[in-house]
């Protein structure tokens, strides 16, 4: 077992499949067209992925403890309306709509996390749930219409989120750093914190956890927070950056978030989750829809590559799990 | 005579309709080793279940050290130094070994509020206990529980009871699904439990295993304690497996010659 050479260490890992999917993957899009790899397609691809990208990494954690969110996708659309409306009602500086979608987007975390923790129910239903009140809140508050979004260029606070500038040829968004500090925070947290330790077991074996004294539920509820949180900055990011708040944005990312996820290797039933996959499984997933279109597959053909990536992947995954628990 | 460790008396538990456990009492005392022994359904894992939090009793008392405890939860029941040891459940299959054993209480590196887990510390630990316990085989402390044999888990969960102090350890058929040799491993753990300074509760099956390692027996029927001194070293198999079954000689043959027990 520690004779193992480093290669072999390497690809036993559960990262090592999506890497080297996402290597193939980029090689054969460049070689249909050599555009794919340009500096301006590769400032498009980062702008829009980071942003789903956000939502992905506290789904990672979230997903490790054993629950998911289906409502990510619904807080991306609302959380700017909110912030919105309320700027444009003149009821608050955007500053303060920004700190106030937040907070909402916490209490409903909070609630989520209530319902799945406390009343035992299952959070695909909880989440679900909430999926649908907050959508509908998006779309009655709006009359289903796009909010008026004051083109926040100058602001500082859209300069902190999504100010542009160019790296050489290449245009780079402020949300690209906040990803990869968001990655950088939530992987140390879940591999080298004691709190890592308390997901992991949370959504390995609960009970075992409980009988240790973690407080499972806190962590869970925590998590839910987090991915709140998360889904609420990235759709204000993204309003920002497009200077569009519509209520119907979002809609079907929960799935993709997901799938980005446990293509990465992370678990969906819980106990075993990896940031670095999810990253990969990010880069995936966003790089597929942007080379199919570039290399003039029809874009509504997207959803059977996506497919059978998930199935290809999974099919992969459980016969590395297989391999590793039975002892090799 | 002094206070034993842990006194339950009078507990009564009913689950619904059906009374597991009626009246019973039993105790145990400072490094002193147990064997509970007593016929499937007699109530023995449901005495150790209220013992360790996992489920409430319905009347009754526990002392332990002649303080009345109220024990609502596992939790509880390892605060006061009472840790139960059943096969696999208590262990996360997906974390380490190091990760196991320190779950809940990890040592943080400094500083502090950086939160982080002192990982190479919890791999030393680790690799010391694993050879306490009776683990000859070099198994590195970042190895998953997932691929380790049943006999290895139990090792580590005896392993965790140990490290962190318990008064008394708990096992619960701890040798079902086991090989001889990791067989032998718990046992010896059980017989050397007493000079590191442990009680232990030991409940099998195999009533020679019992035999082998205990300092009393005692023997439960439906959901009754028969008897609570027996010597091992002044009794037969043979006696201690009539009081198990409630049965005289002669029903027992009876029962034999009729292909089924008499009650
Ligand atoms: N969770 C439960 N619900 C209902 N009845 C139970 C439960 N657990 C145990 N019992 C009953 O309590 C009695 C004692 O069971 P148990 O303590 O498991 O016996 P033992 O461990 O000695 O085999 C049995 O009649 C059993 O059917
Ligand atoms: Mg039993």
């Amino acid at each position: 077992m520690e004779n193992h050479s480093l290669l072999q260490r390497l690809i036993a890992r559960p990262e090592f499949g999506p890497f080297v999917l996402l290597v193939v993957e980029v090689a054969v899009f460049w070689g249909f067209n050599h555009d794919f790899l340009s500096p301006q397609n590769i400032s498009n691809i980062l702008a829009f992925t980071v942003e789903l990208g956000l939502i992905a990494l506290a789904m990672t954690l979230l997903m490790t403890s054993g629950e998911f969110d289906l409502s990510v996708g619904s807080l991306f659309g609302f959380s700017p309306v909110l912030m919105w409306t309320l700027f444009n009602s003149g009821i608050t500086s955007l500053e303060v709509g920004f700190l106030v979608a937040l907070l909402v987007a916490a209490l409903i975390g909070l609630v989520n996390g209530w319902f799945v923790t406390q009343l035992k129910i299952p959070s695909f239903l909880v989440t679900l749930g909430m999926l649908l009140v907050v959508r509908g809140t998006a779309l009655f508050v709006t009359d289903g219409f796009p909010q008026r979004t004051w083109s926040a260029e100058g602001s500082w606070l859209a300069n902190i989120l999504v100010g542009d500038f160019f790296i050489g040829p290449f245009r780079i968004y402020m949300s690209l750093f906040w990803f990869i500090a968001a990655a950088i925070a939530l992987g140390y947290v879940l591999t080298q914190s004691r709190t890592g330790n308390w997901i992991q077991a949370a959504g390995g074996n609960p009970n075992a956890a409980r009988a240790r004294g973690v407080n499972v539920s806190g962590v869970k509820i925590g998590l839910f927070v987090l991915s709140s949180l998360m889904a609420s900055f990235a759709g204000i990011i993204s309003s920002l950056r497009t200077s569009a708040a519509n209520p119907n944005s979002g809609t079907g990312y929960e799935l993709e978030v997901i799938a980005m996820v446990v293509i990465g290797g992370t678990a969906l039933t819980g106990g075993r989750g990896t940031i670095i996959g999810t990253v990969l499984g990010i880069l995936i997933l966003r790089v597929m829809r942007n080379g199919i279109v570039l290399i003039g597959v029809p874009g509504l053909a997207y959803n059977i590559f996506i497919g059978a990536i998930i199935l290809g992947m999974m099919a992969l995954h459980s016969w590395l799990e297989r391999r590793h628990q039975a002892g090799t | 005579m002094a206070e034993p460790l842990i006194r339950m008396q009078n507990i009564r538990k009913s689950y619904g309709r059906v009374q597991a456990l009626e009246d019973a009492s039993f105790h145990v005392n400072e490094r002193e080793i147990v064997g509970l022994l007593g016929d499937n359904g007699a109530g023995k894992s449901t005495l150790i279940k209220v013992l360790s939090g996992a489920v409430p009793l319905t009347s009754g008392d526990i002392f332990i050290r002649g303080k009345k405890v109220n024990l609502r939860s596992t939790s509880d029941a390892i605060a006061h130094g009472i840790e139960t040891i059943y096969q696999d459940s208590a262990l996360v299959t997906q974390l380490s070994i190091a990760r196991n054993l320190f779950l809940g209480r990890e040592p943080i590196k400094p500083p502090r509020f950086l939160n982080r887990m002192d990982q190479e510390a919890m791999n030393n630990v680790a690799r010391d206990l694993l050879k306490q316990v009776g683990i000859s085989k070099n198994i590195p402390p970042t190895t998953p529980i997932g691929s380790l044999s049943g006999g290895e888990r139990q090792a580590v969960a005896i392993a965790r009871a140990m490290h962190f102090d318990s008064d008394l350890i708990i096992l619960d058929e701890p040798t079902n699904n086991l090989g001889v040799a990791e067989t032998q491993g718990v046992l010896s753990f059980v017989r050397n439990a007493r000079d590191s300074g442990h009680s232990c509760i030991f409940i099998a099956h195999n009533i020679h295993h019992v035999f082998q390692v205990v300092d009393r027996i005692v023997v439960m029927r439906r959901g009754k304690v028969v008897a609570d001194d027996i010597d091992p070293k002044k009794t037969s198999v043979a006696e201690v497996e009539r009081i198990i079954t409630g049965m005289s000689d002669k029903e027992i043959r009876d029962a034999i010659a009729d292909g089924k027990p008499s009650h």
